[in-house]
């Protein structure tokens, strides 16, 4: 099999992703009465990068084979999907209901994001330990928990940046922090498997070869255990932090392009009458 | 000017008038006379470093020359590098940034003075340590990166490297000393209206860089203990004949070296961007994309070290990820590069010696910004890394880019700082012989790289046109000599009859120049409103001021607890060097080996109780504060006494399973475990006993009665501290115990 069959064959079409997708896409036009903006582009991002992540080749790969491919799937669900669909959402203040006394509790727990951060760094932490790696590609159901899973804590962790509840989201230095910290959280586990002397999930290094294509992958894209298990470390490492740095850029606009409260704007003067004329020199 | 006047805002009640003599200086306070001594301080080392450069280029101006021994040379080359980094560019920075940011945010002084005076004096400190080891058999001759195992006691005999260290030591903590404090001072101390959105860039910048420091000089400093360790107690960290790794070293070494050519340059686009709208008489072009792009940089700096270490052989993925981070970079400092170019686009060119070296620098930093992408890419990083061309990029990058900007600088804040101007007709001779011999020493050894001359080595065969290239780099290096010389002469005489200067000699817009030259000791009696970048400009110009740059007072005009703020610095630095630590732990004990083993070694429930007392005294000691700011003081000191009680029992634990492992016969150098685990919780050890003589402290001022009028910030510091020391130790306890367990 060459790379071309194998792009073309290794498409798993899951009746689930695919349900998700197009149920995705059906309610949300239908809450919007079928008109069209920036956030639908967003949406439609979202949804695409979920159906790659879980019906592409890359989950095939994932499956079994190549280490790296499983951490693109991981970092695409915890880092790419969730802040697209986050972003897709419409903005308002914070509904009413969160203002009564019998959900301030949540409100609370989402206004201070330790538990955002927690759970966006410890799932990356959490699915590495090698106990919990080997048992996600072994068993299905641990498997499919862990999609989920880091769905969900992708959606934790981004709320209190860009969540559609703009009371609920922190102020641009704070966000800053926040992200950068994560940053941290995942550069030393990258580098911590980048560099690992012992396997982090052992099942990859001795992979099934159930479709056979195990030639294909180490002879001739050079992917052997050792590289590919840096090739994740890697990828953990640097595109992981690059996604919070867009993020933190996100934010550094949004607050230069905020005018702020206590704005009265006089004319603005044009560039000419700025320049000022060299005193008696 | 009176109607101005009336706008003006009162500050509080001013300070005391200036003391006088020579120990008023040794004993000040004060945060100009420090920033002067600062600079005073990195002038003579900037000679210094100046002579071991000509020496270097008096043995290499021909061919298989002897002026210099291969010895003398490779002490010269470490130690110019070592001074003109950590003795010269660091410091002059930060003596400027000292000098200037509490008047460009209208405050007093520093938040904290004292610890000022300390970063201050470090740097004599550090700076003799060095030069001592001159006397003391030797400098250091094993370049300013200290490769081990070359940097190990079997291959640098002398005290040279052990000189070195202890300086570095030294000089880093006073570098994050200060960072800490310019944080501290810029988050807490900005005139009223002075919005985070509003600051001047050079504060931006300086603001960005502190936190390069903390986050840098940590990694910096772990290396350095290791390597003290190596060499004094017979260890091996980097010694890879005993099992350890040089090549951790040069991990740990450019985690912190590529920040640091960021921190050596970020102050440098911050003088930039003051000088350039000034001179070309417009706003800064673009500000929000300056601000931005120095975070990028900042955030991307630490994503990039790998790049300088290509020729180890990382393995392909490395090499791909790390030249495509490499080549990032050099995006956001496009954008720079680009906006100081707008802004003189159309601007009325004020062509000063100051404006003259600003733009130098633009065209020397974009030529060393484009040799240095070159190293990005990886074929051509393996050929000319180790030549000469990388000389010549880097000098461009740390001469011609940031010693320009700090003249610039000089030649632009020395009339507020001294009240005279600097003679401009020495001035332009200062620039030009500066701008010739600089491009003459350095260009010339871009080609004499590519023909393949290596660095760091004592001489060359005489090959065809090498000889040539080396004369002219060499004569070039003198002309710069005397253009340094000029500049001394024109301070000296400037000093004596230079021109009055008068409060704002350039017509410009920042804080700083709306106090008298040079500025009073209490800096201001009162600052003008602010409602834009330009407070100065919009106070001359009332009908024509600057659009008013807004913003949420929660989010831009906040004014921060200083106590906090410092604390909270420091931890963060303090976090990076347990980081170090442990990921040094993790990288040594993940394969089998000789000798002591975690398993053979160490009784993870008996420590378990022991951790367990140290996370009660963590509850202690937050009930102790609750209870204090509830005005309970006995029931505080109670709490306090058992925080003590139960940190004493943890030490206790410690103790004696140190004993325990003594006892069998295992030393902190019988195997790399044993090296690691004493290195990670010693360390950790040594900050629950100074935590413990914090609240001895703490305690002791509790009895003496100072909480009763409720200034409770000593209290929530020693707190977040031995927080922080619990939480570290909880990360080690499941590093090294936790997982046996599994």
């Amino acid at each position: 099999m060459n790379t071309q069959q194998f792009l073309i064959s290794a498409w798993n079409w899951n009746p689930w992703v695919i349900a998700v997708c197009v149920a995705n896409i059906l309610i949300y036009s239908a809450r919007n009465r079928f008109r069209f903006n920036r956030k639908t582009g967003w949406l439609l991002a979202g949804t695409i990068m979920f159906f790659l992540t879980l019906a592409s080749p890359i989950d095939t790969l994932a499956d079994g084979y190549l280490f790296s491919a499983h951490m693109l799937q991981h970092l695409l669900l915890l880092l790419i999907i969730p802040p697209l669909i986050l972003l897709s959402l419409p903005t308002a203040p914070l509904p009413g209901r969160f203002q009564n006394s019998r959900w301030r509790w949540l409100d609370w727990i989402v206004r201070h994001p330790v538990a955002g951060w927690f759970l966006g760094v410890g799932g990356m932490w959490l699915w590495h330990a090698p106990t919990l790696c080997n048992a996600a590609i072994s068993n299905v159901w641990v498997h499919r928990l862990q999609y989920v899973s880091l769905l969900l804590m992708g959606f934790a962790f981004w709320w209190p940046v860009i969540g559609p509840w703009t009371k609920q989201r922190l102020s641009p230095l704070a966000g800053i922090i926040y992200l950068f910290s994560a940053c941290i959280g995942c550069t030393v586990l990258g580098i911590i498997v980048t560099f690992a002397s012992v396997e982090v999930c052992s099942i990859y290094l001795h992979p099934m070869d159930r479709l056979g294509i195990l030639p294909l992958i180490q002879d001739q894209w050079g992917l052997t255990p050792a590289k590919d298990q840096q090739l994740g470390g890697l990828l953990m490492w640097v595109p992981a932090c690059l996604i919070y740095f867009c993020g933190i850029f996100g934010l550094f606009a949004r607050w230069h392009g905020e005018m702020g409260d206590e704005v009265v704007v006089p004319e603005t003067p044009t560039t000419k009458t700025l320049i000022e004329k060299p005193r008696g020199h | 000017m009176s109607e101005a006047a009336s706008t003006l805002i009162a500050l509080e009640t001013p300070a005391a008038s200036a003391p006088r003599g020579l120990f008023s200086w040794v004993a000040t306070v004060d945060h100009k006379r420090i920033g002067i001594l600062y600079l005073l301080t990195t002038l003579v080392f900037f000679v210094l470093g100046g002579i071991e450069a000509l020496l270097m280029r008096i043995q290499l101006a021909r061919p298989n020359n002897t002026f210099l021994s291969p010895d003398a040379f490779d002490q010269m080359f470490t130690m110019h590098g070592t001074t003109m980094i950590f003795l010269v560019v660091m410091p002059v920075l930060i003596g400027l940034a000292n000098y200037l940011v509490p008047l460009m945010i209208g405050a007093r002084d520093m938040a904290f003075p004292r610890l000022n005076a300390l970063s201050f004096w470090l740097l004599p400190c550090g700076g003799f340590l060095l030069h001592f080891s001159l006397l003391a058999g030797g400098a250091p001759a094993v370049g300013w990166f200290s490769y081990a195992p070359l940097s190990e006691t079997s291959y640098a005999t002398t005290s040279g490297v052990d000189y070195w260290t202890l300086a570095l030591l030294i000089l880093g903590v006073g570098s994050v000393a200060a960072s800490i404090n310019l944080i501290a001072t810029i988050l807490t101390l900005r005139a009223p209206g002075l919005t985070i959105r509003r600051l001047p860039l050079f504060v931006w910048m300086i603001f960005i860089n502190s936190f390069l420091v903390i986050l840098a000089l940590p990694a910096l400093n772990a290396a350095i203990v290791m390597l003290f360790i190596d060499r004094h107690l017979g260890t091996h960290f980097f010694a890879p004949a005993n099992g350890g790794s040089a090549v951790l070293w040069q991990h740990f070494f450019w985690a912190f070296g590529h920040p640091e050519v960021y921190i050596m340059a970020l102050p440098a686009f911050g003088i930039i961007s003051e000088v350039i709208p000034v001179f070309a008489r417009r706003p800064i072009f673009g500000y929000e994309f300056v601000a931005a792009s120095t975070v990028a940089i900042a955030l991307l700096s630490f994503g990039v070290w790998a790049h300088h270490m290509f020729a180890v052989g990382l393995g392909h993925p490395m090499d791909l990820f790390f030249a495509a981070t490499s080549m990032m970079i050099a995006v956001p400092t496009g954008i720079k590069v680009f906006a100081w170019s707008a802004t003189m686009w159309g601007g009325a060119i004020r062509l000063t010696t100051a404006m003259l070296f600003a733009v130098a620098f633009l065209i020397q930093f974009t030529i060393g910004g484009l040799s240095g992408i070159t190293f990005a890419v990886v074929p051509i990083d393996w050929q000319v890394t180790g030549t000469y061309y990388l000389v010549a990029h880097f000098h461009y990058v740390l001469f011609g880019g940031t010693f320009f900007a700090v003249f610039a600088g000089l030649y632009y804040w020395f009339p507020k700082i001294t009240g005279r101007m600097l003679s401009e007709r020495l001035g332009k001779l200062n620039f030009w012989t500066a701008l010739i011999g600089f491009n003459t020493a350095f260009f010339v050894q871009h080609f004499l790289g590519l023909m393949g001359m290596a660095r760091r080595t004592y001489t060359y065969p005489n090959l065809p046109g090498w000889g040539l290239l080396n004369m002219i780099s060499t004569i070039g290096a003198f002309l710069l000599g005397v253009s340094v010389l000029v500049l001394l002469w024109n301070i000296i005489a400037s000093l004596r009859h230079g021109k009055p200067a008068g409060d704002n000699p350039w017509q410009a817009w920042t804080l700083e120049w709306a106090t008298t030259s040079p500025p009073p000791v209490q800096n201001f009696d009162r600052v003008p409103p602010i409602r834009s970048r330009r407070p100065l400009w919009d106070l001359a110009h009332s009908e024509n001021p600057d659009p008013i740059v807004g913003g949420a007072a929660s989010q831009d005009g906040f004014i921060l607890e200083k106590n906090r703020v410092g604390i909270v610095s420091f931890l963060i630095t303090e976090g990076v060097f347990f980081l170090m630590l442990i990921l040094a732990y993790l990288y040594y004990n993940n394969h089998a080996m000789n000798g002591p083993t975690p398993t053979s070694m160490l009784d993870p429930r008996r420590t378990g109780i022991y951790t367990l007392c140290l996370l009660a005294s963590s509850l202690t000691i937050w009930l102790a504060e609750r209870k204090l700011r509830a005005g309970k003081s006995s029931a505080f000191r109670w709490l306090l006494a058992l925080t003590i009680l139960l940190g004493t029992v943890f030490i206790f634990g410690q103790s004696r399973e140190y004993l325990r492992i003594f006892h069998s016969g295992v030393m902190v150098n019988s195997n790399l475990f044993a090296t690691t685990f004493f290195t990670l919780t010693g360390f950790h050890g040594l900050h629950v006993f100074v935590g413990l003589i914090a609240l001895l402290i703490l305690m002791w001022l509790a009895f003496a009665g100072d909480f009763k009028l409720g200034r409770i910030e000593a209290v929530k510091s020693i707190g977040l501290y031995w927080h922080f020391v619990d939480a570290v130790w909880l990360v080690v306890f499941s590093v090294i115990y936790l997982r046996l367990l599994i």
